[in-house]
């Protein structure tokens, strides 16, 4: 007897929406990498993206506990030499409201071609609406 | 006596090693020096991977039963502990796959221990 191994047609894959507001954003984060792995059912396969697609709305809500909003920083280079730029996190939610979730998942997910696939079923929204309307097995938050 | 030439036996052993290291990447399925090297190596991980392969399967079933289990509200862990403490006695292999292909009697399985337990 052998143990199971899921076959790519054998996934199903649902949607689920959440609603980011006032939730913390690396506990919101380690939920929503969790269910893009697929981690949360019995079908898992490390080789293959088990994994759901995840809608997050109210993205721009999300928390920080403590001083991270001030002191917590965004690194990235430019190639230039001396071209270290940092932003705290208060400045990238004014930016960019959707990219502090979006950077937490992705250093949650495997840094790989299949971590990869699983980001692209990560839809990360900073208002109240998200377009996915239309898509049926969606869960409401 | 007929004239015997050299180079029949080293040509069978270079054979024999170059059909093993077909499919490895660049010089090693074609250069003798470069695919014995790489004969040797992938012949010692093949061994070792068969033995981590017992823990990679165990480490696999946990994970499955913990996903099933959760769902149903019971970590893992504690699971596990009622099923011991119900006395049954089930692997981990069967749990898993009756978490994949026996849904319900997995469902109702733990629905019995945490009443056994709990009684």
């Amino acid at each position: 007897m052998k143990t199971y191994s899921t076959k790519p047609a054998d996934i199903e894959r649902q949607w689920h929406v959440i609603d980011a507001s006032d939730k913390i954003l690396g506990r919101l984060a380690t939920q929503i990498a969790s269910l893009l792995m697929g981690k949360h059912k019995p079908i898992f396969t490390p080789h293959l993206d088990t994994g759901d697609y995840v809608v997050v709305i109210n993205a721009e809500k999300v928390r920080v506990t403590g001083n991270k909003a001030k002191q917590k920083l965004y690194y990235r280079h430019t190639g230039y030499p001396g071209g270290l730029k940092s932003v705290t996190l208060e400045k990238l939610m004014e930016t960019h409201p959707t990219r502090a979730l979006e950077h937490a998942v992705k250093g949650m997910l495997p840094h790989t071609r299949l971590g990869n696939s699983m980001r692209k079923k990560l839809k990360v929204y900073a208002g109240d609406t998200h377009p996915h309307v239309a898509q049926t097995n969606i869960t409401q938050p | 006596m007929p004239r015997v030439k050299r180079g029949m036996t080293s040509h069978r052993r270079h054979k024999k090693i170059l059909a093993l290291t077909k499919g490895h990447r660049a010089s090693k399925h074609s250069l003798i020096r470069r695919a014995s090297e790489s004969m040797a190596k992938s012949l010692y991980y093949a061994y070792v991977h068969r033995r981590e392969r017992k823990g990679d399967m165990r480490r696999l079933w946990i994970l499955r039963i913990n996903a099933a289990s959760r769902a149903q509200g019971l970590k893992y862990g504690q699971f596990m502990n009622y099923l011991r403490e119900s006395g049954i006695d089930i692997n981990r292999k069967m749990l898993a796959d009756m978490a994949v292909r026996e849904p319900e009697a997995f469902s109702s399985l733990v629905t019995t221990a945490k009443e056994k337990v709990q009684a």
